[in-house]
This record gives structure tokens, sequence and C-alpha cells, in this order.
């Protein structure tokens, strides 16, 4: 089998921006405990930039979960790549709190005006029970895209505090 | 209606080719007519009404009456029994980096 058809049922999240800093301060952020805290609003227990090493992250518990995300460093290449495992979840709860076990990839490179930072959070399975539901394939990624765009819409709709 | 008939009422929804087809539709627009729908579906109102009515009851779409007129729009909380996690992280990401990039600003003028 190959790894097209292992992924085929999950989604990724991608996101990819600019900063206008070097990859050795963006790298900074994302591998030290403290400042990690500081951006990502949830400050790792047991984290190091060494492959194999475990760490977690506590967030809001649902339903048998204690909302524990474990986590563990997959790849490490110094101010290029930085890979864990990202972990939750139980199978009693559905939506929010449903298992989850997923991989956040981090990439750097450098550019003309500072670093691209790409951010893959890929692995999140479709429902997949259903046999008549795995044949949704492009129609449901579409529809996935379009909701995005709606939340989106409803978010910046929002009034500011 | 509990979570999981929740689920089970949305992926039924989902699942025929033809009503997934009219979902879709219905999520590209603002707001769309059952006529609308109709045009050039190759099916008749009268399905294109019964796959709505379904659409609806699985919480996917909702209907606003106006005249004689109905008109149909994607209810954005329609698929989240589905997707929670994705959307969950998709708007957590969107804003973690934006902490970042303040943060990066603030260790790094």
């Amino acid at each position: 089998m190959n790894d097209v058809a292992l992924k085929s049922g999950t989604q990724d999240i991608v996101f990819d921006e600019v900063f206008p800093h070097a990859p050795e301060t963006i790298w900074r952020t994302l591998t030290t405990g403290e400042l990690i805290g500081r951006w990502l609003l949830m400050s790792p227990t047991g984290f190091e930039p060494v492959e194999g090493k475990r760490f977690t992250f506590q967030t809001t518990p649902a339903g048998a979960w204690d909302g524990i995300i474990d986590c563990q460093v997959l790849e490490v290449m110094p101010n290029e790549r930085l890979a864990y495992a990202w972990e939750g979840g139980h199978e009693g709860n559905v939506g929010y709190g449903s298992r989850l076990d997923t991989v956040v990839t981090w990439t750097l490179s450098r550019v003309e005006n500072g670093t691209r930072l790409r951010l893959v959070h890929s692995g999140f399975v479709l429902p997949k029970n259903d046999a008549a539901f795995k044949n949704m394939s492009d129609g449901w990624k579409q529809v996935v895209r379009k909701l995005d765009t709606i939340a989106a819409e409803q978010d910046s709709a929002k009034p500011l505090h | 209606m509990t979570e999981a008939a929740t689920i089970s009422a949305v992926m039924r929804a989902l699942a025929d080719p033809t009503r997934r087809a009219v979902y879709e539709r219905v999520v590209g627009s603002d707001e769309i007519t059952v006529v609308e729908l109709t045009r050039g579906s190759g099916v008749t109102q009268g399905a294109i009404s019964q796959h709505l009515k379904l659409l609806k009851q699985a919480g996917l779409v909702a209907e606003r009456p106006e005249g004689r007129n109905v008109y149909y729009r994607a209810e954005p909380k329609g698929l989240a029994p589905l997707v929670d996690w994705m959307s969950h992280y998709g708007v957590f990401w969107r804003d973690r980096f934006a902490n970042l990039r303040t943060l990066l600003k603030e260790i790094d003028p």
C-alpha cells in the first residue's frame, strides 16, 4: 500500500506565511517551552527538541477525555523542520474530544525578506464507519473547504470586544 | 436527538450523490430557490424538494420563505458534528499564527 492510499481517508490543515525574522529566531519560538506557552497559549510539559522525547499539553477536557494532548517529537532539523505527534481524545466522544491521532509539522525556509513558515497538521480522520460515506471523496473536500470559508466569515463578522 | 443520531442523519443525508450535489449548490450560493436548484439539475422539482426536506431535517440547510418563494441557505453549524476537530484546529492555528507574529515582533523588533 502506498502513502496516498494510506492517507486517503484523512485531511490536513495547512498554514503558510512569511515572517520578517530569521529562521533561527522563529526556531527558538517553536522549541523553547516558555516561548511556546506565550504564542500557543498552552505550556508544554516535558518538551525538548530531541527526537523521541514525549511531552504533553493540557487543554479543555471532554467526556471521558481528560484534555491531555500526548505528543512525541518525531523529527528535529534545527532551523528547518520540527515534527511531533499530536494525540488525544476518546473513542466515546464525537466532534470536539473525539479520538485524535495527528502529526504537526513545522517547516522553515529562508526567503528574501525573512522566513517562510509552513504548518501542516495532518491526519484528521473523516467518519469512516459508513460505507456510503467513503464515496464522498472530492465532494466532501469541497464541502469542508466551503465550510471553512463560512466559519472564517462568521468569525470576522463577530463584533470586537 | 443524541449526538450519534445527529451524525448518522448528516451522513445519511450526504451519502446520496444527488442530494450531496444539491447541498453543495446550496453551500455555493448565499441563498437559492428550488426553481434555481432544479434548473440544469436533470431532476424534477419535486425530487429537489424532497432532497431539501431531508437536508433540512439533518440540520444542513435552513429556509426563509419570502412571498411565493422559499430561499435555502447552508446552515453553517450543520457539519459541525463531523468536522469539529478540524474546524477547531483551523481556527486554533490561525489564531496561534497571529500570536506568533506578535511575539516575534516583541523579541526581535
